[in-house]
C-alpha cells in the first residue's frame, strides 16, 4: 500500500475537530478521487498527509497515516517531498514574480543536483509543451490553465510517487479541466504516478479514477470504485445535479432533498 | 557649477554606501517578510568588531576584517535563532516590536561593552583622496559603490540563477509554497540573516573606514531606510537605482536647500523622500505588487 490513512482526526487551533476519523488508502500507480461539499474536510485531509497543517496551526490528534507502511504523521514536509509525495496546493499557487522555468526548478529542489534537476525539467517539457515556449514568462501573467499546468509540472520535479492535487477544476474552462485529468491519466500510466484528487467535480474526476471516497462533515461516508461512484444514485443527485429520471434538478431541490436525507441514514 | 557636480556625485556614491546597507535589509525581508529595525545597530557591532579585532587585539587586517565579517554573519543566524523563530506563525505586530526591541537591546548591549566614548576605527581601506580630474572624492566611498554594484550583481545572480537563490526567492513568494515544494523555510531565513548580517559589517568598514565613531553611528541604518523603501522592498537591483536616486537628490538639496535654510535640509531630505513614497507608491519602485492578470 503506498498512502494509508487510518481512523485519522485532526484539530484546528486546539480545539476545532474538523476530521472526525478518516480512512483511505492509495495504492501504487491508483488514481483515487476524494469527494465532498466545501468543508467535508477534503483539503484538511490532504494538508495532513503532506504535513502542511502544521504551519496552519492544526494537527493530527488521532489515528494513523502512513507513506510506503512508515508512519508519517509527524515528518516535516521537505523529508516527505524527498520521499516522493507531493501536494500541489489549490488555487493554482504559482511563484508569481518568479519565470516559468524559474518556478519548475524550485519544484526540483530535492533533486540530487544540477544535471538530474536538468533531465527531469526536459521530461516535464515534454508533459507540458506548452510551457517550453512560456519558460521565461513571468508567471503570474500566464493564463489559468497555463497555471494550473505549470504547478502540476512543478509538483512533477520533485519525481514524486504519489501526488495530492487539490481541486485542478477550479475556475478552469471545461476543454481545459478535461486537458489537466488526459494529463493526470498519462502521468499515471507513463510514469507509474499516483494521485489523489481533490475534487467538486466529480463527473470528470470519477472519469479518470480507480476508486473514489465521498466525505462529509470530516468523515468518509461512501465509498467506490469509479464506474459504481458514477452510478451511485445520491452522487448523481448532489454532484452532477441529475434526479433519477435523468432530469437537471435545480439546486432548490437538491438542497431540499439533502436536508431529508443523509448519507448513511 | 564645479560644486554642483561635485555634491552630484559624492551625493551618487555615499548614495550606494546606503545602498549597501539597504541591501542588507531586503535580504532579509525577501525571505522573511520581517522589516529588521535593528539593521543600523548590526551595522555598529560589525564596527566595534573590527575595531575590536584590529585595534584592542593589534591583530592584522587580513585577520580582523575576515574574522568580524564572519562574526556578524553568526551574530546575524543567532538574532534568527534565538529571537525571530519562535515568533513564526505570529502576527506581523510582534515582528515589527522585536525588531524594535533588538534595536534598543543591542544598543545598550554595545555601550555597556565598548563604552559611549568616541573610538578610532581603523583605517582598513587607503585614506588618500581620489582625484578624478578637478573632482575629489573620499577613496573609501570609491571602493564602498564598486563593493556595491558588485555585491549587488553577485546578489542578483544568487537569487535568479543559483538552486538556493531560486528557492530562497520562492521562500521570499510564499512560504507555503516553498514548505510544499521540500524546501526548509527556517533555513532560508537563517542564511538571509546570515548574509545580511556580512553586509552590515562590510558596509561598516567603508562607511566609518579612518573616522571617530560612537554607537551613535547606528542612525546610518536609518538613512537607508529610505532606499530600501523607494527601491521596494524586495528588488536588489532596484536597491542601486534607489541609493543612486536618494543619493543624487541629497546632493543637490545640499547644494541648493541647505544654503537658504542656513543647513540640515540634506540630512532630512531621505525621510521626506521615503514620505512621498509611502504616499504615492507605498510597494516602491520596483517592489512586488500583486500581480493581477488582465
Amino acid at each position: 500500500m503506498l498512502l494509508e490513512l487510518n481512523n485519522v482526526e485532526v484539530v484546528y487551533s486546539d480545539v476545532i475537530l474538523v476530521l472526525k476519523g478518516v480512512s483511505l488508502s492509495v495504492e501504487a500507480g491508483q488514481i483515487v478521487a476524494l469527494l465532498g461539499a466545501n468543508g467535508a474536510g477534503k483539503t484538511t485531509t490532504l494538508k495532513a498527509i503532506s504535513g502542511l497543517l502544521r504551519s496552519e496551526d492544526g494537527k493530527v490528534t488521532g489515528g494513523s497515516i502512513r507513506f510506503q507502511g512508515v508512519p508519517i504523521h509527524a515528518e516535516e514536509p521537505q523529508n516527505l517531498v524527498r520521499r516522493g509525495l507531493v501536494q500541489v496546493i489549490e488555487g493554482r499557487r504559482i511563484l508569481p514574480h518568479m519565470t516559468v522555468e524559474q518556478n519548475l526548478l524550485v519544484g526540483g529542489k530535492v533533486q540530487k543536483g544540477r544535471v538530474e534537476r536538468r533531465q527531469m525539467l526536459d521530461k516535464v517539457y515534454g508533459y507540458f509543451p506548452k510551457l517550453v515556449n512560456l519558460r521565461a514568462r513571468v508567471s503570474g501573467y500566464l493564463s489559468g490553465g497555463e497555471q494550473q499546468m505549470l504547478v502540476i509540472g512543478r509538483a512533477l520535479m520533485a519525481g514524486p510517487r504519489l501526488i495530492l492535487l487539490d481541486e485542478p477544476s477550479l475556475g478552469l474552462a471545461p476543454m481545459t479541466v478535461t486537458e489537466i485529468f488526459e494529463l493526470v491519466e498519462r502521468l499515471r500510466r507513463q510514469e507509474g504516478i499516483a494521485f489523489l484528487v481533490v475534487e467538486q467535480n466529480a463527473n470528470v474526476a470519477l472519469a479518470v479514477a480507480d476508486h473514489g471516497y465521498v466525505m462529509e462533515n470530516g468523515r468518509i461516508v461512501l465509498y467506490g470504485t469509479g464506474p459504481e461512484l458514477r452510478e451511485n444514485e445520491d452522487i448523481k443527485e448532489f454532484y452532477m445535479g441529475m434526479s433519477i429520471s435523468g432530469h437537471g434538478k435545480s439546486f432548490k431541490d437538491v438542497k431540499h432533498y439533502k436536508r431529508r436525507k443523509r448519507w448513511l441514514g | 557649477m564645479l560644486s554642483l557636480l561635485s555634491y552630484v556625485a559624492n551625493g551618487a556614491l555615499t548614495g550606494l554606501l546606503y545602498a549597501l546597507i539597504a541591501m542588507s535589509f531586503v535580504i532579509i525581508y525577501r525571505s522573511a517578510r520581517v522589516f529588521n529595525f535593528a539593521q543600523g545597530e548590526i551595522v555598529i557591532v560589525g564596527a566595534f568588531l573590527v575595531w575590536t579585532f584590529m585595534s584592542a587585539f593589534d591583530l592584522p587586517v587580513w585577520v580582523s576584517v575576515p574574522l568580524a565579517l564572519l562574526s556578524s554573519l553568526l551574530l546575524g543566524v543567532l538574532i534568527e535563532r534565538l529571537i525571530l523563530r519562535p515568533l513564526v506563525g505570529e502576527e506581523l505586530f510582534a515582528f515589527v516590536m522585536v525588531t524594535i526591541g533588538l534595536l534598543i537591546f543591542i544598543r545598550g548591549v554595545v555601550l555597556v561593552a565598548w563604552g559611549p566614548e568616541v573610538r578610532f576605527f581603523p583605517a582598513v581601506l587607503p585614506m588618500a583622496a581620489v582625484k578624478v580630474g578637478p573632482l575629489v572624492f573620499d577613496r573609501a566611498l570609491v571602493i564602498g559603490a564598486a563593493v556595491t554594484l558588485v555585491v549587488a550583481a553577485a546578489a542578483s545572480w544568487f537569487f535568479n540563477r543559483t538552486q538556493l537563490g531560486l528557492e530562497m526567492t520562492a521562500v521570499a513568494e510564499d512560504h507555503q509554497i516553498a514548505l510544499s515544494l521540500g524546501i526548509s523555510v527556517k533555513r532560508s531565513i537563517a542564511v538571509a540573516w546570515g548574509i545580511s548580517g556580512l553586509l552590515s559589517t562590510l558596509a561598516a568598514i567603508i562607511f566609518l573606514n579612518g573616522k571617530g565613531m560612537t554607537f551613535l553611528a547606528s542612525d546610518i541604518g536609518f538613512a537607508a531606510l529610505p532606499v530600501a523603501l523607494l527601491a521596494g522592498l524586495e528588488s536588489i537591483g532596484g536597491v542601486v537605482l534607489g541609493g543612486l536616486i536618494v543619493g543624487i537628490a541629497v546632493g543637490l538639496a545640499a547644494y541648493f536647500l541647505d544654503p537658504i535654510f542656513h543647513g540640515g535640509v540634506a540630512a532630512v531630505f531621505p525621510f521626506v523622500i521615503m514620505v512621498v513614497i509611502l504616499l504615492i507608491r507605498p510597494t516602491g519602485l520596483f517592489g512586488w505588487k500583486t500581480i493581477e492578470r488582465i
